[in-house]
């Protein structure tokens, strides 16, 4: 008799977290996961530098998109189940101008207040094999002259006027020069630190 | 009627107090976001590329702000966010459930975090659930969804009366900080709704268009027309679990004062967590919403200040029940 009421108790209980798992199984189901290609979807600046670190301190509030005055910062609408509204930048739309307002205003430790020159959201990669003045297809230097940082980060090569080189040790990845561009295919974009600055074609 | 154990006469207009709160927090999560938006343009320094709808948007935010504040690039920049967390004058406040569902996903406590839902943590302690009924902005929506059930019923379509155990949402609650635990993301927020509904206004004004929780939301909305009224709050909310939790010895709490009681089950009839007030049954889940006092004809219902509820004080002296019990 003992045993049953045991059993009964025991599918009581599992019957009720199953119920209670629906829910969850509701929204997870209407909100696919999202795999964030690296080049196109930076976590904005100061933001834990481990993926998995990031998303588990990120609440997904919304502030840091809220306080961005170039409003770059922006949220999976319809998908990113795997992470709740967590922000991510595009800079080939829009690119951080690092103002740090977000690592101020947000509550967790997902993004956190730093120097500009401290962050590390990637680093920019160019293409000698598309970039206009490294094909010696005209003149051009917009990303020189848009670099939030300056020389610190970017400069052209000497004697050679107008062909682009980034400094691995200042490119923080902010991505303004990836919107500056003007060449279609996009030569210049944000990778990973460590992958090197410019793009080894394997042919 | 005894004079002395009349209810304090504020206490029947704090219901309308109420809903001026709830719908002065709404226009906030609508205002908000328009604000952003227009700050986003103040700081772009292009209004002459602006399109003739922006630039629509741009005069009137101007026109409305102007008076209050000097520099709409810094100064709108005061009052930011959501109810799930929010920037107010610099001081960072946050819900407890985002602190819970933070510390299951992460699993470590990050203090200067906690810090920031301390006064919504002592709040709660003092006042019980009063977040659910006072400020949630999907308590804005659900009880206007309860107006809508209503006169739904003048048409013929019947409302859902159905009653669960309690007990779920804590059960919700405990699925959903198992789940943030084992896939290290705040997955609570994914099913509450102050949470979906600050998100959802967000990516409707400023990204274009709703998001998915938009739909979870209407399936709560039909779940409440449908099922049971303001079923969601009742037996599936983790937030509200929590809140309940941690409101359970609240300090102030309604109480019934027997003398002036008739039995005549209003207060029974307007709850809108289904609680039972005519028979002194409060219990944690009350938050605190005033809407029995407002309702009570007879000044019955009056604020107390004590950690438990009263024992069952039997039928009201009012009341046929009482009356005839009295004469045998």
């Amino acid at each position: 008799m003992q045993r049953r009421n045991f059993l009964q108790q025991l599918i009581m209980a599992a019957s009720t977290f199953g119920v209670a798992s629906i829910p969850y199984a509701i929204a997870r189901l209407s909100v696919p996961g999202s795999t964030p290609g690296y080049s196109v979807h930076l976590r904005p600046p100061g933001a834990l530098m481990n993926e998995l670190e990031f998303v588990k301190a990120c609440i997904g509030c919304g502030l840091c998109g809220e306080i961005c005055p170039p409003k770059c910062i922006e949220f999976d609408k319809r998908e990113g189940g795997n992470a709740v509204n967590a922000p991510y930048i595009n800079p080939e739309n829009k690119a951080c101008i690092l103002c740090m307002k977000c690592t101020e205003v947000c509550p967790t430790e997902a993004l956190t207040e730093m120097l500009r020159e401290q962050v590390k959201m990637g680093i920019a990669q160019i293409d000698r094999a598309a970039c206009y003045p490294w094909v010696d297809r005209g003149v051009c230097g917009a990303c020189v002259a848009i670099c939030p940082l300056g020389d610190k980060a970017i400069a052209f090569e000497f004697a050679n006027m107008y062909k682009p080189y980034i400094k691995e040790e200042g490119c923080v990845g902010c991505g303004m020069c990836v919107e500056i561009c003007p060449h279609p295919s996009l030569p210049i974009r944000i990778v990973k630190p460590g992958k090197g600055s410019v793009v080894q074609h394997t042919v | 009627m005894n004079k002395e154990l009349k209810s304090f006469f504020l206490w029947r207009h704090l219901n309308k107090m109420r809903w001026l709160v709830l719908s002065l927090v709404f226009m906030m999560l609508v205002f908000l976001p328009f604000a952003h938006v227009y700050q986003t343009y103040v700081a772009s320094f292009s209004y002459d590329l602006l399109n003739p709808s922006e630039k629509q948007l741009y005069d009137f935010m101007e026109m409305i702000t102007s008076p209050f504040i000097n520099d709409p690039a810094l100064d709108l920049d005061a009052i930011k966010g959501n109810t799930w967390s929010g920037n107010f004058f610099g001081y960072k406040i946050s819900d407890p459930l985002a602190v819970v569902g933070q510390i299951a996903a992460g699993l470590t406590i990050y203090w200067p975090f906690f810090l920031t839902a301390i006064i919504p943590i002592v709040l709660t302690i003092i006042f019980g659930r009063f977040f659910c009924g006072w400020i949630c902005p999907a308590t804005f929506l659900y009880e206007l969804n309860t107006i809508l059930s209503l006169s739904l019923q003048r048409i013929g379509i019947k409302a859902g009366k159905k009653r669960f155990d309690r007990r779920l949402k804590y059960a919700v609650l405990a699925i959903g900080l198992a789940i943030s635990a084992f896939t290290g993301a705040v997955l609570v927020s994914m099913i509450y709704p102050p949470a979906i509904i600050g998100r959802e206004i967000y990516f409707a004004t400023a990204l274009g268009g709703f998001g998915a929780g938009l739909l979870f939301f209407i399936l709560t909305i039909l779940f409440d027309l449908l099922v049971s009224r303001r079923g969601f709050c009742r037996y599936v909310c983790p937030g509200g679990a929590l809140y309940s939790m941690l409101g359970r010895f609240r300090l102030f709490r309604i109480k019934r004062i027997v003398e002036n009681c008739n039995d005549c089950a209003k207060c029974n009839a307007v709850c809108e967590f289904g609680l039972d007030p005519l028979r002194d049954k409060f219990g944690q889940e009350c938050n605190n919403c005033t809407a029995c006092i407002a309702v009570c004809p007879t000044d019955a219902l009056t604020f107390n200040i004590k950690i438990v509820d009263e024992e069952n004080q039997g039928p009201g002296h009012l009341g046929k029940a009482y009356l005839k019990n009295d004469n045998k």
